[in-house]
């Protein structure tokens, strides 16, 4: 949230990259006569001696690996622990690892929370805990202090399950806005399909799986993972070599090593032909487009920098894929490639987002740019430009010690030539066009990628199914829960009919009789929506009087009245105001209609039995119901309790459940409704019948 | 003993603290060319590399109530060429060279920046003097960046969560001064502007004599003076008047409030107080205050409102500081659950707290190490070097504030805290704005 907060704060400032590519004219000269010819481009001087910065290391005796870079500038010292082991499958755990790097920071057997932030604080430190390691940083004279605070973390954490809870609640809140966002929707699907649900790298946290978490699952994570023979400890700054080796000894000297094993996946296959695979977002108005593979390519290895380059033309900014789609097409903001390194398996991926209507011309320009890259030459011009590009990018990233002591760690833990790094420049001058194209023959696949689309199904799955071979497109769920769309409707029984279902609705709440008693009904309902509490007041009276108000404590927000015949919205806060006509009105008559179950034929509402689906778990009836308006509805009745259960209508879903009696009839107690990217959780608190409201109520003036 | 021993560790934080001084001592030097350009050069051999910005004197602040949006206007056209650059060719000259570019545009400034390898220096002032003394504004450029500023607008304003909270905020804090509209502008003043006007802003603001060069890196300072020469020296001076708004923003007397509804999931409150401009004494006050506040995890507010009581994902107290008189934000997006008045009760109560209660030495004592850290860890890097000296010159003409500002901080007492939050930190001084989720009832 931090990095939200800075977002809108630096938004003011309208800070912008200026990456913007236009016709090219050539140069012309200076028609003023000036002293200087300015028409002239300075030539660089000789180029300078880029040294890449000197680090020391040693090792303690429980195997600590610690790399020093000395920088003297600034008297601070920065220090970087980083557990080198591979990911563990999580099952119905995931996100595990991620909880307990975070509580690494929640308190340790010394600390309280409340004394650990106090005490980071007070020495004006930043330290930070995660998954795979901890930062710490200090002004030099602090330093001691930092490096108790740090060792106690690494050493003692102390897992309290309230620290935990806190942290979980945070997640879920986390997950929910994610449900909304196609990014992180198509994160989550398109590491599943590329690596494989077994794969650490394929899974994702989900609210049951965070419901499965315990702070003893985290303990028992860090005491099989958290230890220094499988550490690198990076230190930057204001301290020199002998200073590190004695106050290691002295703050991680007794730190326990013991074994760790190191879990080997399965290496994930890349598919024989291309796969479609799309996440239905029915409202959605632009794809979120996804291309991708494993690779196997690792950090350091022949190809890497070659496959750097590559990359780089192809996506790796704003070249080729960027200036197709976007410049020349208009089809996009911004389209990219990554090709990522890593020990275990990497990945290849394109990332776009495009209007629904180009999902399929963008998917074929993307393989255009795959397919040429592999067969053509890449022209001197461009790549002298990315390469410069990329030198450019590996000389000022140089200004920073940190980057020495990653170059230091990426040593030692892929196991590169000392001289790595050293001769990167030198290697990567000297990378040519037809290294390009072989590398690209090695890694680029446009006949074995997974195509995931995230976007309005409706729309464009007609689009995709040219690029999957004749296969099926697959379909998947938040959750990453495959589904097949064609199967989800079974047609219902012989003889079963609409009005059948609804008989038997009608009977499951408590039969004709209890219902025609009602007279008059007063409902109240609240819901925390985002943070406010908002109370929903209903009420009816025989035949179609309506009432509705929404407001929180003694504030109206809004007023919806139907006296029978005329409709109006009020909205004395502010907003809309206004008489209903047309479809709005006769869409309120049904509304307003008591028990209108009971009267479809005569509201003119006619309904349809479309099959037996599965919702929630249960099945269903599914009824089609169209309105006078034109309008329609989805309706879904539990085949066993007859109760209805879900309905689908232009809002979005609505669930009922918790059904309760009241006078003889059921009135689910737990509404649920969609409203565009949220959903308010309807609770009833109350419901009285025939408590004689007066006509007054529904005066529409 | 208990005195002894807190002398000695006095004596020892003073200790470190010259030390700190004297090994983090920033050295440049400044002049004037005859045009009006100042110049300040750091030279730092340690990394091949260096970075050139200049640094103009003109943001939103001084633009015409009808053409908001021009000096942040002027950002994105800068990049579109000048004689001897051709169109789309500044970004291509700059990858080529292995350099990284960027600028931004505030209320009070405009910045440009080039890192380059060292041996670029020269081309790095080059592209810099072409786009001061004869910038390429034509109504391709001009159409072109027209729409390109209105998709960032919908972008990062229109289209973001939270993202016109800034804008609602200045525009109600502020009815007189300019501060009252953001540095997009609006998209309708840059609509209606036409090119004679944009020539017109460039031949004024756009001159040596309200702009700093501002360089720091691998550099000799005497042959980086003759390029300097060389490329800046015979740009003319400017010789219209250069707007700088006199603008003094009426002392507010009654709190104002407001609601906005926006796309998002959950509510948001911001409180906006008047403050003095930065560089004033009561300014380093208040910026100590928000650290008291929000900086850091056993912050005030932080772990009272966020920790304890989750009622907030988020709060933070911020002194934004302009060249004019700005404002101390108080911000913070309430917890799924948690209505937003209740939310911002618990805000009032840490500020009452601070207006209230004297803070403890240790607390006070905290503070000055944060605020230290944060002082001495920003200069790290060439860039940032260049632009705090830059922005040092310009606002308070005095880049030397690079080395001596933290001074300022170290003088303000724990009575000043208390003080400061008694005087600014007002109900009738302030702007309140809850933003709620869109009703879609």
């Amino acid at each position: 949230m931090k990095k939200l907060i800075i977002i809108i704060i630096a938004t003011t400032f309208a800070v912008l990259p200026q990456f913007l590519n236009a016709q090219v004219k050539t140069v012309k000269s200076g028609g003023k006569k000036e002293v200087l010819d300015r028409s002239v481009r300075p030539q660089p001087a000789p180029a300078p001696v880029i040294n890449i910065g000197k680090y020391e290391s040693f090792e303690l005796d429980n195997g600590l690996k610690v790399f020093v870079v000395e920088n003297h500038k600034i008297p601070r010292i920065s220090y970087s622990l980083i557990l080198d082991y591979n990911p563990v499958p999580e099952g119905n755990m995931a996100g595990m690892a991620d909880f307990a790097g975070q509580m690494l920071r929640t308190g340790t057997t010394n600390l309280t929370k409340d004394e650990l932030d106090e005490a980071i604080d007070f020495i004006g430190a930043d330290l930070s805990t995660s998954s795979t390691g901890v930062y710490a940083s200090a002004l030099k004279k602090h330093n001691g202090q930092l490096l108790t605070l740090m060792a106690d973390i690494v050493m003692n954490p102390s897992f309290k399950e309230e620290e935990l809870a806190k942290l979980k609640t945070q997640a879920i809140s986390g997950l929910k806005a994610q449900e909304n966002d196609p990014d992180a929707i198509s994160d989550r699907i398109s590491k599943l399909l590329v690596y494989g649900a077994a794969h650490p790298y394929g899974e994702s946290m989900t609210e049951k799986s965070v419901e499965n978490i315990s702070a003893d699952h985290c303990r028992a994570f860090y005491q099989a993972f958290f230890k220094p023979n499988i550490g690198y400890m990076a230190i930057v700054g204001d301290i020199t070599k002998a200073e590190a080796m004695d106050l290691m000894q002295k703050h991680f000297g007794n730190w326990k090593k013991s074994e760790v094993i190191q879990f080997m996946p399965e290496t994930p296959a890349l598919p024989a032909s291309n796969i479609v695979a799309i996440v239905d977002r029915p409202g959605a108005v632009q794809t979120a487009l996804r291309i991708g593979y494993p690779v196997d390519l690792k950090p350091g290895s022949e190809d890497a920098i070659k496959a750097r380059v590559m990359n780089t033309v192809l996506g790796g900014g704003t070249f080729r894929l960027f200036n197709n789609l976007r410049e020349d097409k208009a089809y996009t903001y911004g389209a990219y490639s990554q090709l990522n390194t890593d020990k275990l398996t990497g990945r290849f991926n394109v990332n776009t987002e495009i209007r629904n209507s180009v999902t399929d011309s963008a998917i074929n320009e993307v393989f255009f740019e795959m397919r040429r890259i592999r067969e053509e030459l890449v022209p001197e011009d461009e790549l002298s430009l990315v390469k410069n590009y990329l030198n450019g990018n590996f000389a000022l990233s140089l200004e920073r010690p940190q980057t020495i002591a990653n170059f230091a760690i990426s040593t030692a833990r892929y196991g590169l030539d000392a001289d790595y790094y050293a001769n990167y420049m030198k290697n990567l001058a000297a990378v040519n066009a037809e290294d390009v194209r072989a590398v690209a023959g090695k890694y680029i696949k446009p006949e074995n990628a997974y195509i995931l689309a995230v976007g309005k199904a409706a729309d464009i799955a007609p689009r995709l199914g040219q690029f999957t071979g004749g296969k099926a497109i697959r379909y998947y769920d938040f959750n990453g829960k495959e589904y097949d769309p064609n199967t989800r409707v079974k047609p219902a029984p012989e003889g079963m009919t609409a009005e059948n279902v609804l008989k038997s609705y009608v009977n499951a709440i408590g039969g004709e009789k209890a219902l025609n008693k009602i007279k008059d009904m007063t409902m109240m309902a609240s819901t925390t929506m985002q943070g406010m509490t908002i109370g929903f007041d209903f009420y009816r009276k025989s035949p179609n009087k309506y009432m509705m108000k929404v407001g929180a404590g003694e504030m109206v927000f809004q007023k919806m009245v139907f006296d029978g015949t005329a409709a109006k919205l009020i909205s004395p806060m502010g907003g809309e105001n206004k008489v209903l006509e047309g479809n709005e009105l006769e869409d309120m008559k049904v509304e307003a209609e008591m028990n209108q179950e009971l009267h479809y034929a005569k509201l003119g509402v006619n309904l349809t039995l479309e099959g037996i689906e599965e919702a929630d778990g249960a099945e269903c009836y599914r009824v089609m119901l169209t309105y006078p308006s034109g309008k329609q509805s989805t309706q879904f009745f539990d085949v066993k309790s007859g109760l209805k259960v879900k309905e689908l209508s232009e809002q979005g879903t609505a669930t009922f459940g918790d059904y309760r009696e009241v006078n003889g009839v059921k009135f689910p107690f737990a509404i649920s409704q969609q409203m565009g990217p949220q959903t308010i959780d309807l609770k009833v608190l109350s419901i009285k019948i025939n408590s004689k409201l007066k006509d007054d109520l529904f005066n529409i003036n | 003993m208990n005195t002894f021993r807190k002398a000695f560790l006095l004596v020892i934080s003073l200790l470190a603290f010259i030390l700190t001084s004297a090994q983090n001592r920033i050295d440049f030097t400044e002049y004037d060319l005859d045009n009006g350009l100042h110049v300040i050069l750091h030279q730092d051999n340690s990394t091949p590399i260096v970075a050139v910005t200049i640094s103009y004197h003109v943001g939103s602040k001084n633009e015409d109530p009808e053409r908001t949006g021009f000096a942040h206007f002027f950002e994105h056209l800068m990049f579109e060429g000048s004689e001897n650059i051709g169109r789309g060719e500044f970004d291509k000259i700059a990858m080529n060279a292995g350099a990284s570019l960027n600028a931004n545009t505030s209320f009070d400034r405009t910045f440009y920046y080039l890192l380059l390898p060292s041996n670029q220096l020269e081309l790095g002032l080059w592209m810099e003097s072409e786009r001061l003394l004869h910038l390429r504004i034509d109504s391709i450029g001009v159409e072109t960046q027209r729409s390109v500023v209105k998709e960032e607008r919908k972008q990062s304003y229109d289209n973001r969560p939270y993202g016109t909270l800034m804008e609602k905020t200045f525009s109600a804090a502020f009815k007189e001064h300019p501060y009252r509209w953001m540095p997009i502008g609006s998209a309708e003043s840059i609509n209606n502007a036409t090119l004679e006007e944009f020539m017109e802003f460039h031949s004024i603001f756009y001159v040596p004599n309200n702009a700093t060069l501002s360089i720091a890196g691998d550099i000799d300072v005497e042959s980086t003076k003759k390029l300097v020469q060389k490329y800046f020296g015979d740009i003319p001076r400017g010789t219209k008047e250069i707007y700088r708004p006199d603008i003094l923003e009426p002392v507010k007397t009654a709190e104002v409030r407001d609601t906005v509804y926006d796309n998002i999931q959950l509510p948001a409150v911001v409180q906006a107080y008047h403050i003095p401009a930065k560089g004033t004494p009561d300014y380093y006050a208040l910026s100590m205050l928000t650290t008291l506040l929000s900086d850091g995890e056993s912050s005030r507010m932080t772990k009272s409102i966020v920790d304890k009581q989750q009622k907030a994902m988020f709060v933070g107290a911020f002194p934004f500081a302009l060249e004019d008189p700005g404002l101390f934000l108080v911000f913070g997006i309430v917890n799924s659950g948690v209505a937003p008045d209740d939310f911002e009760n618990a805000i009032n109560e840490e500020i009452a707290k601070a207006q209230q209660e004297e803070l403890s030495d240790r607390e006070y004592e905290k503070l000055r190490n944060k605020v230290e850290n944060d002082f001495i860890s920003r200069n790290s890097t060439m860039a940032g070097i260049a632009e705090s000296l830059s922005d040092y010159h310009m606002y308070f003409g005095d880049a030397n504030l690079i080395n001596t500002e933290i001074d300022r901080y170290m003088a303000v007492t724990k009575a000043d805290i208390k003080r400061v939050a008694n005087q600014y930190l007002t109900k009738e001084n302030r702007v309140v704005l809850y933003y709620l989720p869109k009703q879609t009832l």
